[in-house]
């Protein structure tokens, strides 16, 4: 009860506010906003853009909150605790849009042909046993971290493909399912090549494929907001786009194109350090976050055929009320889609 | 069977309880022991039962123990110490299950030692719905079927009123003219001494030593209540014992 | 006080004893919970209260009605109740054998009540990661978690309600010769029953809560599984019909503890 209250205010004081800022320009004036990020390298795009003030300059005073996982920063967007943030597609984040709380406004990450992406690794007791290609899947298990997670995605499209049928193992966590792997306590699992590749490297586990032969152009994370902020601070919103793109365009240049030379990543990753392995020391984590480097999508641009299909795989499994469509999921209204 | 106690001291660390009692108690008599509180008459019953060992001295067996009794020395507790999940009937059989006794044998056993007490129609009966008298009676036909060669009675009727505790005194001197037992009776109660006992000891305060031996001639089916002689003996040991008491009352607790 | 002089009625001396006697008023705890699901219902239906903060109840009702006319419920239900019980099985009788033996042994007891005081606060919850590397991902895992976690609260339970036996009984064992063994198993443990149950209350809701952890890593089926899915789904209906079974479990194993209780130990004042 005393949450409805609280959002019911909240609403009242966002109305009122929204009300007197009407006849000011786009410049959303120093508005503090809280973004939502994980402690990825696939979050960049906004570490760069507080640091280098890309969201200063856009008028945007801008707080990071970070999360362990993607569901609970839906969930914060959801409740107005924090206004935008950037995950994975999932079961939940396509529930709450459905409720009308959160819309989809952008994209971020997604795989490309010829750029590393997401690996498929598996264990190192199963690839002694022949799973040495996505094609051996047939009855392995394989690690997802809950069901209607990318995990889930991926391993059931891949198994699709593949005409395999695997059995899903929900660990909730990420470090869980490494664990697990790497005890051999499941045979499989996709995840993001910072996180693949030092394991294989390790001799913890082995990688026996590419995501992206299965899910070509696969929108991986998105960009997403309260439905109440999409529809109403089309201002603000345009301001935080605007200066995300150009902390995107950053990291692309730096990591992925590589148009800046080793000073550009050096340069690249000491930011990104500031966030992401910053308990390590950075001789450690440099080479983890240059292999974790993925093309972000320009202008957060968004490959609408790879929602479509992520929308209508939750429908088909079950996961989401089948009545759902793409307008309920996507504000196409801000940035161009692909 | 004859008890010997010799020689009997105990303390609990520096603090002296029991000095130097040697005593003999005779085989079918009942004795009492009476004293002021903390002079340590329960703690010497519990050597004589060997639930506690005395710093010094010994308690010793004279003679053989009788080949029927199942625990020569058997103890009835001033606050019952009844099973409550037990029936009256299952608190007598658990004495005799450790010895192999059950089913009709013990049965045979349970109905004779509850009809002694007068119990025979509560054999069934929980403890909880049973009064303190009754409680108390269910204790010494405990007692009765394990066949003691010495009962040893610590406060039986304290937990009583006073109109039970009569009830029981009468109880107890009739189960004693009918079956004569041997029984080391202690109490503070000197109405309750001088109506059971053959031989009352009386205790000093602490450290408790043998202030005198009282023995009363008068067959116990003949001590009724108000009996002026018993009056008289009653008196002669409450002057022994005033002062004891009062000394003792005021002392302060530190065991 | 002359009784001439004062004619009208004497006045009648106050009550003042009432209250503080708790009286069984079984259908007020129904009217209570049939009142918040109306309040509940009304709400959502108003939209007063929005569908992101509360589900239906009576949505949440259809969502349990098509969850048993599936017969996924029984699928989902069998697997929860057979790891609740084998797991605090386990867990119970250690813990009950574990808190005898400190209850009489002193060696014991200063062996392992300090390592019972260092288990009990470590959230088992942290440790399953561990327990399935140990025990593996399948039954044995689930198993091990809710017998652990049941395992401290019964042992300290235990040994407190065997502190507890009166000790005249024990003397009285002792007095008229009654081995240690008939002692322990005729005096001490019927003794300390009451306690022990008592402590069985807090274990089972215990067990409750750790099936919804154990069912965290690597179950399809299961109540918890159930719960989880429907959280990170965000599906509120389904998420309050695993809840509410989760509920009745626990109201049924407090039912059924509360039927031993009334037959075990009838004979309590």
């Amino acid at each position: 009860m005393t949450n409805l209250n609280r959002r019911k205010v909240l609403a009242l004081i966002g109305g009122t506010a929204a009300a007197s800022l009407l006849p000011m320009p786009a410049f959303s004036a120093n508005r503090t906003i809280k973004v939502g990020a994980l402690r990825f390298t696939s979050h960049a795009a906004s570490f760069v853009a507080v640091e280098k003030l890309y969201f200063a300059e856009a008028g945007l005073n801008v707080e990071l909150r970070f999360f362990q996982a993607a569901t609970p920063m839906a969930v914060a967007i959801a409740s107005g605790d924090i206004d935008y943030a950037i995950t994975a597609i999932s079961g939940g984040l396509i529930s709450l849009a459905d409720k009308g709380a959160i819309k989809v406004i952008g994209g971020g990450l997604s795989e490309e042909k010829g750029i590393e992406g997401q690996k498929i690794l598996a264990s190192n007791a199963a690839f002694e046993a022949g799973l040495t290609s996505p094609a051996a899947l047939e009855g392995k298990t394989f690690g997802i971290t809950t069901a209607g997670s990318s995990f889930h995605f991926m391993g059931s499209k891949i198994s699709g493909q593949e005409k395999v049928s695997v059995k899903f193992k929900p660990l909730q966590k990420v470090g869980t399912i490494i664990g697990t792997l790497k005890s051999s306590q499941i045979d499989a699992w996709s995840i993001v090549p910072h996180i693949a590749k030092p394991l294989a490297a390790a001799g913890a586990a082995h990688i026996i494929g590419n995501v992206s032969d299965y899910l070509p152009d696969y929108q991986v994370t998105t960009v997403f907001t309260s439905a109440k902020i999409a529809a109403q601070e089309k201002g603000m919103t345009r301001d935080f786009l605007a200066g995300f793109s150009k902390g995107v365009d950053d990291y692309n240049a730096a990591m992925v194109d590589k148009t800046l030379g080793s000073e550009g990543i050096d340069a690249m990753v000491d930011i990104i350090h500031k966030y992401v392995y910053a308990d390590r020391p950075l001789e450690k984590a440099a080479p983890s976050i240059i292999n974790g480097s993925m093309r972000l999508n320009a202008n957060a641009g968004i490959n609408m055929k790879s929602i479509t299909e992520q929308l209508d795989w939750f429908k088909s499994e079950g996961l989401v009320d089948k009545n759902i469509t793409m307008d309920t999921l996507v504000d196409t209204s801000y940035v161009k889609t692909i | 069977m004859d008890i010997q106690l010799s020689n009997i001291c105990h303390s609990y660390g520096s603090v002296e309880v029991i000095k130097n009692i040697s005593f003999n108690i005779e085989s079918g008599k009942i004795v009492c022991i009476v004293g002021p509180s903390g002079c340590g008459k329960s703690t010497l019953l519990r050597f004589i039962g060997g639930l506690e060992r005395p710093t010094s001295g010994e308690v010793l067996q004279l003679g053989a123990v009788p080949k029927d009794s199942l625990n020569p020395m058997t103890f009835v507790f001033q606050d019952f110490a009844l099973l409550p999940w037990r029936t009256v009937g299952g608190n007598i059989s658990l004495v005799l299950e450790d010895h192999g006794i059950r089913g009709a044998k013990a049965n045979k056993i349970i109905d004779d030692v509850l009809s002694r007490t007068n119990l025979a129609d509560f054999k069934n009966a929980l403890p909880k719905q049973l009064s303190g008298g009754m409680k108390q009676r269910v204790a010494i036909a405990r007692a009765l079927a394990v066949n003691p060669a010495v009962m040893l009675l610590d406060e039986p009727l304290s937990a009583l009123d006073s109109q039970t505790r009569e009830l029981l005194i009468d109880d107890l001197v009739d189960l004693w003219s009918k079956k004569p037992f041997t029984a080391v009776y202690v109490t503070h109660n000197l109405e309750e001494a001088v109506r059971l006992g053959h031989s009352i000891l009386v205790l000093s305060r602490r450290p408790g030593e043998i202030r005198e031996v009282v023995t009363i001639d008068i067959p116990l089916k003949d001590r009724g209540y108000g009996n002026a002689e018993l009056e008289k003996q009653r008196k002669y040991l409450w002057e022994i014992m005033r002062n004891e008491a009062k000394a003792a009352d005021l002392e302060l607790i530190n065991v | 006080m002359s009784d001439k002089l004062n004619v009208e009625r004497p006045e009648v001396v106050k009550y003042r004893g009432g209250g503080f006697a708790p009286k069984p008023h079984r259908w007020v705890g129904l009217a209570v919970f049939v009142v918040l699901i109306l309040m509940v219902e009304l709400g959502t239906q108003t939209g007063f209260i929005s569908n992101l903060t509360l589900p239906k109840p009576s949505d949440v009702l259809i969502t349990f009605s098509e969850l048993y006319e599936s017969g996924l419920l029984w699928q989902h239900l069998i697997p929860s109740l057979s790891r609740l019980v084998i797991g605090s099985i386990i867990g119970i009788s250690l813990g009950v054998s574990v808190g005898i033996m400190i209850g009489l042994f002193s060696y014991v007891r200063a062996g392992l009540v300090p390592l019972v005081a260092a288990l009990f606060p470590i959230p088992k919850i942290a440790l399953l990661p561990l327990f399935v590397i140990w025990f593996g991902i399948d039954e044995t895992s689930k198993y091990a978690l809710i017998a652990f976690g049941t395992f401290t609260p019964t042992v300290v339970a235990t040994y407190g309600a065997v502190d507890n036996v009166d000790r005249t009984l024990i003397r009285m064992g002792q007095s008229f010769g009654l081995s240690w063994f008939s002692i322990v198993r005729k005096i001490v443990f019927p003794g300390a029953l009451a306690g022990i149950l008592s402590g069985l209350r807090i274990s089972i809701a215990i067990a409750i809560i750790l099936l919804v952890a154990a069912e965290m890593l690597g179950a399809e089926y299961g109540i918890g599984a159930y719960i989880l899915e429907a959280g990170s789904l965000y599906d509120l209906e389904r998420l309050f019909v695993g809840v509410v079974i989760l509920s009745v479990i626990g109201l049924l194993m407090s039912a059924f503890i509360g039927y031993f209780e009334r037959k075990l130990l009838n004979w309590r004042v």
